[in-house]
């Protein structure tokens, strides 16, 4: 465990002087003999996902329900602050609070040092908050949040929220234990969420959702599995045949709509990753375009043999490119039974023509979707077993997506390929039966010592399929699982506990889990065995 | 189905039944009557809200909000981005007409719910007309005519089909209730909201809210500040600034809230801030019927919530109270002695004692059915049965010339995962009551979500879709209710993917309450 934490008492010293200010007020819950916050281990700090590096006094003081904002630097005037900060204030200050009082945060400042919003994948979400009650001693006063990019004052945002409560004796919003330093970065640049609108369709209502939940555990990338071969919701308007492959004709999403999605999601600092799984999972495409299949009675893969296959994947990529401005897109290539090549006739013939086996077509296949991706001017993302496969032979900028297991992101990088984590032991989130502390314990890292090999490993990714999960169940399965991977992709290795986690971590979660109850996200019970199980008794959040 | 046609240079069709749902409208519930030909019609970027002809003039803003709500639900999912110059405008619906002829927007209990909704076949520019006798009854016509509206993947428009329609509509009850439990689970505000709000979408108009129970006391009472002592933590609770806008959410969408405190059978948490509640500290309930403070507690909890609760009715509770606890501690004992009361009697002394603290803060009552089981004709004429233990207690209570409000806990019971919405649907309040004067008593239904397993996780899929098949139930005139609830399947999934689209969670259809749906698939067939 490092210096910096958990510092319950080191305080820097700039705050010295503001700790000596007298705070006496006991707030009026206390005087009546609650019962203390719900058993709250006082000694934990509870922010989700930890902060790299903090440091915290313990008085309590009052957040102005008008709190204002002030903006500097060169990027600090962004609607992407603006914004985000209306967000925030409706989510602190939910309940009204007591008229005509005096409080000592009224102001929140936001210092952005850039004003380039791309985000792109790496970008500087890194941040300093720093919360104190103003008075004429301390130079850092009220709120502040002082950041590189607008993203980095968006996680800067979010802590500030969490380390506001509203105490119900007081009829105001409190921020206990300040004053409060914080110095936070993430560990990984890639710390993604798959959603699956093709075995369920989502509404975009709900996939919004899911992006807002995402910024409250600073997660970055949605990765977007929207087709497979069970539907095919979005419009491609080279193709507009292509959506026939919808379940309805509401369960679409338009060009504007995805747009819309990827710009709701920029707002939160999250890129959005899509994917086209090819060839294996494309049975969905045929619906519109017949020719896509082997023959109408085998369906899948994608006919290897036709030029008209990769000339509908390029002209997706076209249209996905002016959708989609992340550089990282996924190719899929997962699962590729290629016997519907050989038992075809015509494909068959092709295959003998170019003397190739199933396997060779199928390298075939994905390496020249991959160049038609890299013209584009994407980064290619695969599956992994198309590493196990084809191994070097990969495009070297190839992102190798780890999901059947576990020692595939050490050997990918060996080869010198960049890694996603997904190890669907461990991070599955349709595997009902991972408990939250298999989420928390999983380590992207595992197996992979030297340090120039660990940063290939971009991070990690956990995974909602969708064959039992739509609207109705798709937040509570995510829900607090997704949060337990999302502090291992953000906080330091050395800040989070390995020892004794349903004493050191456990009550962090359920805290976190409650306060996502709180803004509308309907997260299931941490404790349950199963996930997305109703709670077993009557109780309280907190216990649950 | 009755078919006539009409010549009017357009077919229409009038259904006089309506119950296998009327081809090409996904209604739910279904109107009393709707008439309809087969033109289309496209909404105009512009479409707004106009009151030509109409005397309430919306000072409060219950009509706009309203409005506003109907454009996001329609719009807002996707992004509606025609050209409208390609479009000749007279295929444009140019906004809403609301003729409303009540001043008054009081929304008190039996308040005129009706409305018609109607676009001509002809006239330029087009607007859709929208007559109510109330702001209330406006609302239910704006959530009918959200759901005539469809966006349309090719065009980008919203689309409104079987143009010209009429559709004249009354609900069949005037108490359409869903029970909330939030003393089992807290639930947060924005969860409580989401349920007022999918109430709002399948016309029910009550929010019976179980506030307080034994396990325990959320509420803030500011006559007695200890009560809520007994929340569960010092955040899962609500202030009584929290529950005014509670009640303002729900009242401006037509929704009035029940409150209930659950006397003296389910109070255990009361004594958490004040012990002398319970008779002693290892008997800690029925609430103590020999002190005087326990009923000056429920007069201070009363005239508090006089000031928040408008609603004409309170509910006090008053099921399963066993008594023992009575019998056992000593002065309680005691007391009973003393004024010549057996436990049963004691247990009629509280209930109508508490029923007299109600009337005099100017509240009628409502009670659960073993107070009227147990002691009926004692019972205060201004009382309601709230029936639940099982079938046939409304037509006793009507023929006693009671009112009731029907909750058979084997068909509407939302906490019981077994019971279909096929069950929901089926459940017929009216059942052996045939006298016009006795039916007139059962004021309605209630679907009633007790919170045991229900937290902030599962709240909506356990609620929904299957308290709109009993919307259905207690919104649409009994000739038009489907005999066969496989007629409804089509149009109720219809109505499940609307609220999932809308954020509301709904649950399949297929199987039992809240199941994930078991295989990938179309939400209109799961």
């Amino acid at each position: 465990m490092s210096n910096e934490f958990p510092i319950s008492a080191s305080i820097s010293l700039g705050f010295l002087c503001i700790l000596c200010a007298s705070f006496g007020v006991l707030v009026e819950g206390r005087i009546l003999g609650l019962k203390s916050n719900s058993d709250l281990d006082d000694s934990l700090v509870y922010l989700w996902p930890l902060p790299s590096q903090l440091s915290h006094g313990n008085t309590t003081i009052s957040v102005d329900p008008h709190l204002s904002l002030e903006v500097g630097g060169k990027g600090g005037d962004s609607s992407i602050v603006r914004e985000a900060f209306q967000r925030y204030r409706d989510i602190i200050f939910k309940h009204s609070s007591r008229g005509n009082a005096v409080y000592d945060i009224t102001n929140i400042k936001i210092i952005v040092e850039s004003d380039n919003e791309t985000l792109h994948l790496g970008v500087d979400e890194s941040y300093s908050l720093y919360v104190a009650k103003q008075d004429g001693l301390s130079i850092l006063g009220d709120a502040t949040i002082e950041a590189n990019t607008v993203y980095g004052a968006l996680r800067g945002l979010e802590t500030f929220s969490q380390l506001c409560s509203f105490d119900y004796g007081t009829k105001s919003v409190e921020v206990h234990k300040a004053p409060w330093s914080i110095q936070d970065e993430p560990r990984f640049v890639f710390r993604g969420l798959l959603l699956d609108t093709s075995r369920h369709y989502l509404p975009i209502s709900v996939i919004k959702q899911v992006i807002e939940s995402m910024s409250y555990v600073k997660l970055n990338v949605l990765h977007w599995h929207i087709i497979d071969e069970e539907s095919f919701p979005l419009e491609i308007p080279s193709y507009p045949n292509l959506w026939k492959g919808a379940y309805s004709k509401w369960e679409r999403y338009t060009v504007e709509d995805a747009l819309e999605i990827v710009e709701f999601a920029k707002m939160r600092g999250i890129n959005v990753m899509a994917e086209i799984d090819v060839p294996g999972h494309g049975a969905s495409w045929g619906a519109g375009y017949p020719d896509l299949w082997p023959s109408p009675t085998c369906q899948e893969p994608l006919d290897v043999s036709k030029n008209f296959t990769f000339e509908v994947i390029s002209s997706i990529l076209t249209d996905m490119r002016n959708i989609f401005p992340f550089e990282l897109f996924h190719l899929g290539g997962d699962e590729v039974n290629t016997d519907c090549w050989s038992s075809t006739p015509h494909v068959k013939q092709w295959l003998q023509m170019h003397n190739m086996t199933g396997k060779d077509a199928y390298q075939y296949f994905v390496l020249r979707a991959q160049a038609i991706a890299v013209t584009k001017n994407l980064t290619p993302v695969n599956w992994e077993e198309t590493f196990n496969t084809f191994q070097e032979n990969l495009h070297p900028q190839t992102v190798v997506h780890n999901w059947l297991g576990p020692g595939v992101c050490p050997r990918a990088v060996e080869k010198g390929f960049r890694c996603i984590y997904s190890n669907q032991g461990v991070w599955y989130l349709d595997h009902l039966d991972i408990p939250w502390e298999g989420f928390y314990n999983s380590e992207p890292l595992e197996g992979i010592d030297d340090a120039s090999a660990q940063k290939l490993v971009l991070g990690g990714e956990v995974c909602m399929w969708g064959e039992t999960a739509d609207a109705s169940d798709v937040q509570q399965t995510i829900w607090p699982r997704a949060a337990a991977a999302a502090e291992r992709l953000w906080s330091r290795r050395e800040v989070t506990p390995t020892e004794n986690i349903r004493v050191t971590v456990l009550p962090r979660l359920l805290y976190f889990r409650c306060l996502l109850n709180r803004r509308e996200i309907p997260a299931a019970p941490v404790k349950n065995e199963l996930a997305r199980r109703p709670p077993a008794h009557f109780g309280s959040c907190y216990e649950q | 189905m009755k078919v006539r046609f009409f010549c009017l240079g357009f077919t229409l069709v009038w259904l006089a039944v309506g119950c296998a749902g009327i081809h090409g409208l996904n209604l739910w519930p279904m109107p009393k009557s709707v008439s309809h030909g087969g033109q289309t019609l496209y909404m105009s970027k512009d479409f707004g809200l106009r009151y030509e002809g109409s005397n309430y003039t919306d000072a409060s803003g219950i009509l706009k909000d309203g409005f506003a709500r109907l454009l996001d639900g329609v719009e807002a999912d996707h992004v509606a981005d025609y050209n409208s110059t390609h479009f000749d405008h007279s295929v444009l619906l140019q906004g809403l007409n609301v003729i409303i002829s009540s001043f008054n927007d009081q929304l008190q209990f039996g308040v005129d719910e009706s409305y018609k909704l109607s676009i001509a076949a002809t006239g330029n520019p087009r607007y859709v007309y929208l007559e109510a006798q109330t702001v209330y009854g406006a609302l239910h016509g704006l959530q009918t005519f959200s759901q005539l509206c469809h966006f349309d993947f090719t065009t980008r428009m919203v689309e409104v089909h079987q143009i010209p329609f009429t559709i004249i509509d009354t609900p069949r009850f005037s108490y359409r209730g869903l029970l909330i439990d939030t003393a089992r689970h807290y639930q947060s505000l924005p969860m409580i909201k989401n349920v007022i709000d999918a109430m709002a979408y399948s016309k029910l108009n009550v929010l019976h809210w179980h506030i307080v129970d034994s396990q325990s006391f959320p509420l803030e009472i500011p006559s007695y500040p200890k009560l809520w002592n007994g929340a569960f933590s010092p955040s899962e609770r609500y202030t009584m600034a929290d529950a005014a806008e509670i009640v303002q959410y729900a009242q401006r969408r037509g929704i009035n809230v029940l409150a209930e405190i659950d006397v003296p059978g389910h109070a255990l948490s009361w004594g958490t801030g004040y012990p002398s509640l319970w008779p002693s500290r290892d008997c800690q309930q029925p609430l103590d019927v020999s002190n005087e403070f326990t009923f000056k507690v429920i007069d201070g909890i009363l005239s508090d919530f006089r000031k928040v609760f408008e609603f004409r009715f309170v509910h006090l509770g008053g099921d399963e109270v066993n008594t023992s606890c009575w019998s056992t501690t000593a002065h309680v004992n005691k007391w009973l002695r003393e004024h010549h009361l057996n436990e049963s009697e004691a247990y009629q002394y509280f209930v109508l004692r508490a029923q007299n603290i109600a009337l005099s803060h100017g509240y009628e009552i409502v009670n659960w059915e073993e107070t009227f089981n147990n002691f009926g004709s004692k019972l205060s004429p201004k009382t309601v049965v709230h029936n639940w233990l099982g079938r046939g207690v409304a037509q006793q209570v009507v023929g006693k010339g009671l009112r009731c409000i029907v909750s058979n806990q084997d068909k509407w019971y939302l906490d019981h995962l077994d019971t279909t919405w096929q069950d929901f649907y089926m459940n017929e309040p009216l059942t052996n009551i045939t006298y016009p004067t006795q039916q007139k008593l059962v004021i309605g239904g209630e679907v009633c979500m007790w919170g045991e397993h229900v937290d902030g996780s599962d709240l909506e899929q356990t609620i929904w879709p299957r308290a709109a098949a009993a919307a259905e139930r207690l919104w649409t005139p009994y000739e038009n209710l489907a005999t066969d609830p496989k007629k409804v399947t089509g149009r109720l999934a219809h109505f499940r993917c609307l609220l999932n689209q809308r954020g509301i969670a709904a649950a399949p259809l297929a199987g039992p309450g809240r199941v994930a749906p078991d295989e990938p698939g179309s939400c209109y067939k799961q």
